[in-house]
């Protein structure tokens, strides 16, 4: 019921014209007795009465009735469907936006393939209820009502002998969908493993090859290919338990009408026409009770799917948006005051303290896992802290509405994702509108606009998912350009030349040096060349710092960072350099 | 510069080859294992429908019989025997369903599990020419969309076709020339079938390319979501996605706008024909029927449609599903662009000896990546490969391990042309760590033997502590056991790099390629793992292609990689000693230290 109830926040919309299109479901099914009405008209009247000139009469009604009938169908077909489909549009909106705001940690737990089987098998389950099971179980009910209600008209006690049986079969029913209701939660669950083992196979396809794991992949997915087979056997193997078995009970009512209205026919307390009119009209008992087992099998894979559905769309976010908004951009004055953070394994980073003033450069270098990413996404918020408070513009990041908050930062994260658009509109992706000429500044910034020209269709090429058909080093520069082009307060750099050559680099270091006025720059990197001008050196170590201060200062030190230099600088031949 | 995608979420793709009938035999190839338990299952149906059709009859006999007469032992033989009918058609209906399931899911599985089989044999070009999700809908929604058809659709076309001849059969032998008549419809519908049929098609051809569409926007948008987040794309991405929504939900209203035109036709049609029968009919009385054969005809001639609807039914089912069809059997005749030649050898166990020959290579026939590269690696040597990015150092190694065919010249291994091996043969033999670090979902022990499936849990653990990934791995609360997923969560980009090292050097390769693996590795964790690895990579021949130089320094050889072309060639030593580009390059990355 919770699932129904969630579904009719959607559908009351279209209360009006859905109540409109059951009262034309009714007219067709009233509009339906027409014809077998007619054709025994004809016979009687017609065959038998040799009044040929009602013929014409008789016939001109019959099809004027199938013609009004055939269009009143289609119509509400249509109306039918198209109310689906806005449900449904405004269902995949609301599932959109929810994915939208969903935290980092909500990803990092979720596989794509089980999003993916919410928003299309989930939706079509959805979907085929709104326009079709709803009036199905309309029409039924009211078909079934209209006869019980005609047959007690015409004699109570033969009506109450045969709906005798109804308990029996409500007892079934209910059996029915009592049972069948987990199998299609285990189908719909066994469809996201199979979109999750496509989904996987199709991303990671180049390791597949690599390692020339074909056929393990194919056994992989015959696994779960087959249990989806076996998931839907079992869900069969309930519906040959019950439906044989409703079918069959629809005709025992024919039965026991015929059994004890032939008694009470012989024994004179109904009329042979009483019988007749009771036997014309049995079908509209036997025929809803035989479609009531394929519309609970629908209700069910709708409640397993919506389920489903709806607890996605009520997954809270951790990060709840702050309301401070201000009129213009964020200072980027930043203070990591004791910061603590936790992925719920350890603490992933400890006491961590510092202040960085607009204009200056914080370079944050240390072991791999040490926690470099992890400081940089608590400053974007992706993350909340676990104790302590970061500041940005002089107030707690958790007070700043999310996105003047992360408007001010441009971040080029260390693993690149670029999408399959073009050159152009992955640079432009964080300022849709930018014009032609600030997408290619960005690019020269970022010394990718040469490269660009040299591919056949410059700007305009498109690049493929995650960017393959590039380098890692191109991948790299896009994504700075990507993030250069926001022209950000705060400009975060993740790894972001570890692909890129020395020279290339010592470029773009030249070019964010000269733009850098009134930003601050975050750079986290594993070359000396890339962190030794920062104004604050910070060395990470199990999430902790270890060491701060500038090049010249850590040097001195002779701890962890003079250790790296040594080892990417110590055994360097100065005399090399004569000649330069 | 790469292979360039060709695709993108909101560009319908296009259509190689329509639908058209030799398609429609594929499908039947599918169905053919199973026509014995079709044939049953129709042989069943049949003996339901006989059941079925006893009912009205045992009612007729009680209301004009048994009832007028009293008889209440004649009433209650009449009621048993339709309680038996009963039982009957109920045990026929178990039957059908149970072999209905079987058989439509089954052809599913097939068909899916021959597309993903397929799939795998398919090159990067492929993959890397259009959104991953327009892949993943064609394997798993457009499969399922199948299953209707092939379960309850053929079935019941068999039944339907057999009634409508044994219904016809009634008709021609009560009356040729009515029966004659009762057909005029025939021709009239199949004129409407053809109209809408066209629409029809290009509407469902229409609306799978926008669930194509739909299933790619969303995919990449869960991909990237983080990159979205972070450039606060989301409201943008909020209208993007209405407008493809919106495409879909259009083209499917259009779809239906056709669909349902058949229905109404049918029955039009129908009332038509039947009220032709019984003008003709009415004025044939006497004169060539009798009113009781003519009572007889018109009872048939309305059960004679109901099958004619249900196989216009079975028709628009086909029509719905060839736009999927089409898509499905266009994916299995992709060609893959790499492949074994017909008479490829395995590639024996090998040592290890690498040549390349005036190898010319491009992505596309228009580019040359690679221009006349020539060189040599012994087993066992370290090949450094540098160059400004883009030179073409990951197409070198890319060749080798045949991800593409080269346009001239040869690439041996122990003097074996690749070309001339089986491609499996020759992948097993290389462990290979791409630039990007895949993790598949699973554990992190998982992971790790992906290199090597019959490795022991001993086995695994030590490829991680020689690649230095021990140490993060056992930090974990469940070590080994520890889930991840392909977005990695929790995992730091190096620890990726250091999981994805150990799957390679796992697979016990004579030649292990190193793209830009330890990029994201911290200099301490890199050296460390230098020392690990030295024995262990003593008898491999190994390629590295990296920019920091303390990576590099220590290799057999250095090629200097720029514009497709190997421009210098030599130990660090030769290299430095001749004062060209990678002197040039050596000494700029310290130059820029003002320090010194």
């Amino acid at each position: 019921m919770q699932s129904m109830r969630w579904a009719w926040q959607y559908i009351r919309k279209y209360k009006i014209r859905m109540i409109f299109g059951l009262a034309l479901v009714l007219l067709v099914s009233a509009l339906n007795m027409a014809n077998p009405y007619l054709a025994g008209r004809i016979v009687d009247d017609v065959i038998y009465g040799e009044d040929r000139n009602r013929l014409w009469l008789i016939l001109g009604l019959m099809i004027g009735f199938t013609v009004l009938r055939t269009i009143v169908r289609y119509g509400y077909q249509l109306m039918f469907e198209s109310i689906s489909q806005k449900v449904i549009f405004k269902m995949r909106e609301h599932l959109f936006d929810r994915l939208m705001g969903l935290d980092f940690s909500f990803y990092d737990r979720t596989k794509t393939g089980e999003i993916m089987a919410r928003m299309t098998g989930d939706m079509e389950a959805i979907r085929h209820f709104t326009a079709w099971t709803i009036y199905m179980i309309f029409e039924n009910v009211t078909i079934f009502i209209f006869a019980v209600t005609f047959m007690f008209s015409v004699h109570v006690p033969l009506t109450l002998a045969i709906l005798a049986v109804t308990p029996i079969i409500g007892f079934f029913a209910f059996r029915l969908s009592q049972d069948v209701k987990p199998t299609f939660t285990e189908i719909r669950n066994q469809f996201a493993k199979l979109n999750s083992v496509v989904q996987e196979n199709i991303s990671g396809n180049r390791v597949v090859k690599a390692f020339a794991k074909e056929h393990y992949e194919i056994e992989k997915f015959s696994n779960e290919n087959n249990a989806f087979m076996a998931k839907n056997l079992q869900s069969a193997k309930i519906w040959e338990k019950y439906l044989p078995v409703l079918d069959s009970l629809a005709g025992v009512l024919t039965v026991v009408m015929i059994l004890t209205g032939g008694f009470m026919v012989i024994s004179g307390s109904l009329t042979i026409g009483e019988l007749v009119m009771f036997n014309s009209l049995i079908w509209a008992l036997n025929n809803p009770i035989r479609s009531a087992g394929w519309l609970i099998n629908d209700v069910q894979r709708f409640i397993a799917s919506a389920e489903k559905v709806e607890e996605l769309l009520l997954t809270k976010s951790q990060i709840k948006n702050g309301n401070h908004r201000i009129g213009q951009e964020i200072e980027a004055d930043i203070e990591f005051d004791h910061v603590y953070f936790s992925y719920g394994n350890g603490l992933a980073l400890a006491d961590i303290s510092f202040t960085a003033k607009p204009g200056q450069t914080i370079a944050i270098i240390g072991p791999t896992g040490s926690g470099k990413s992890t400081l940089v996404h608590l400053l974007s918020r992706f993350y909340d802290v676990t104790d302590g408070a970061i500041k940005v513009g002089g107030r707690d990041v958790k007070e700043w509405d999310l996105h003047q908050l992360r408007s001010s930062m441009g971040m080029v994260m260390q693993d690149i994702f670029l999408f399959s658009d073009t050159i152009e509109g992955n640079i432009a992706y964080g300022k849709p509108d930018a014009s032609m000429e600030a997408v290619q500044l960005a690019a020269r910034q970022a010394e990718a606009n040469d490269f660009i020209g040299m591919l056949p269709e410059g700007y305009d090429t498109i690049v493929g998912e995650r960017g393959v058909g590039l380098s890692g080093g191109q991948k790299q520069r896009i994504a700075l350009a990507r993030a250069l082009l926001k022209d950000p307060k705060i400009l975060i750099l993740d790894d972001t030349t570890s692909s890129v050559d020395m020279e290339t680099e010592e470029r773009i270091q030249k070019t964010l040096n000269s733009i850098q006025e009134g930003k601050t720059c975050f750079i986290i990197a594993h070359r000396i060349s890339s962190v030794k001008e920062a104004d604050l050196i910070l060395v990470l170590n199990n999430g902790r710092i270890i060491e701060r201060g500038t090049h010249g200062e850590l040097l001195s030190q002779k701890g962890y960072y003079s250790h790296v230099f040594q080892n990417q600088y110590g055994n360097f031949d100065i005399h090399l350099m004569a000649g330069m | 510069m790469n292979l360039l995608a060709r695709n993108k979420f909101n560009v319908d793709e296009e259509l190689e080859t329509p639908f058209n009938m030799a398609h429609l035999k594929r499908l039947l190839v599918y169905v053919k294992p199973f026509k014995t338990q079709i044939m049953i299952t129709v042989i069943i149906m049949l003996i339901a429908s006989g059941a079925n059709l006893i009912g009205p009859y045992l009612i007729k006999q009680a209301i004009d019989k048994e009832i007028p007469s009293k008889n209440i032992a004649g009433l209650a033989i009449l009621a048993g025997i339709y309680l038996v009918a009963l039982i009957i058609t109920g045990i026929c209906m178990k039957f059908r369903i149970r072999m209905m399931s079987r058989i439509g899911h089954s052809v599913i599985k097939n068909i899916r599990k021959d597309l993903f089989t397929h799939l795998q044999n398919l090159s990067f070009s492929f993959f890397d020419s259009r959104p991953h999700g327009k892949i993943l809908v064609r394997v798993v929604n457009y499969v399922n969309s199948l299953s209707d058809l092939l379960s309850n659709g053929l079935i019941n076309l068999i039944t339907d076709l057999f009634s409508l001849l044994v219904i016809v059969g009634f008709m021609v032998s009560i009356n040729a020339k009515l029966a004659i008549f009762a057909m005029a419809g025939f021709p009239i519908l199949a004129f409407v079938i053809f109209l809408i049929k066209n629409a029809q098609r290009k509407a469902w051809q229409n609306l799978s390319n926008k669930q194509s569409n739909l299933n790619a926007y969303i995919h990449e948008s869960i991909n990237g979501i983080k990159i979205t987040q972070a450039f606060v794309r989301e409201e943008e991405n909020k209208k993007i996605f209405d407008g493809v929504s919106n495409g879909y939900k259009t083209s499917w209203l259009k779809a239906v706008r056709v669909q349902f035109l058949l229905w109404p036709a049918i029955e039009n049609i129908s009332v038509l024909t039947v009220s032709l029968i019984y003008v003709i009919g009415v004025s044939m009385i006497g004169n060539g029927i009798t009113v009781g054969a003519l009572v007889a005809f018109v009872g048939y001639i309305w059960m004679f449609w109901t099958p004619l609807a249900n196989i216009g039914n079975f028709y628009n089912a086909i029509i719905n599903a060839s736009a999927y069809l089409e898509r499905i059997f266009e994916m299995m005749d992709e060609q893959p662009t790499i492949s074994d030649r017909p008479n490829a050898k395995e590639l024996p166990m090998i040592k290890g000896a690498v040549e390349f020959d005036h190898v010319v290579f491009g992505y596309e026939s228009s580019v040359r990546n690679l221009n006349q590269v020539s060189f040599r690696a012994n087993p066992g040597e370290t090949i450094a490969i540098v160059g400004p990015t883009g030179a073409g150092k990951t197409t070198i190694v890319n060749l080798l391990s045949r991800f593409y065919d080269i346009e001239s010249g040869e690439i041996r291994i122990d003097g074996i042309n690749i070309e001339t091996v089986t491609i499996a043969s020759l992948r097993k033999q290389m462990g290979v760590m791409l630039q990007d670090p895949f993790i598949f979902s699973g554990t992190i022990m998982d992971n790790i033997r992906y290199g090597r499936l019959d490795a022991s849990d001993e086995e695994v653990i030590e490829a991680a502590i020689a690649v230095q990934a021990h140490p993060f791995i056992n930090q974990l609360k469940q070590g080994y056991y520890t889930e991840v997923n392909e977005r990695g969560s929790m995992l730091s980009n190096g620890q990726r790099q250091l999981l994805s090292f150990a799957r390679a050097l796992l697979a016990d390769p004579k030649i292990l390629i190193l793209d830009e693996a330890t990029s994201s590795i911290d200099t301490e964790t890199e050296l460390a793992l230098q020392k690990g690895l030295e024995t262990l990579l003593a008898d491999r021949t190994s390629f590295i292609i990296a920019h920091r130089l303390s990576t590099i320094q220590n290799a057999s050889k250095i090629l200097y990689i720029d514009k497709g072309m190997i421009q210098e060639e030599g130990t660090h030593d030769e290299l430095i000693r001749r004062r060209g580009l990678y002197w040039k390059l050596y000494t700029s990355h310290y130059s820029s230290l003002k320090v010194i």
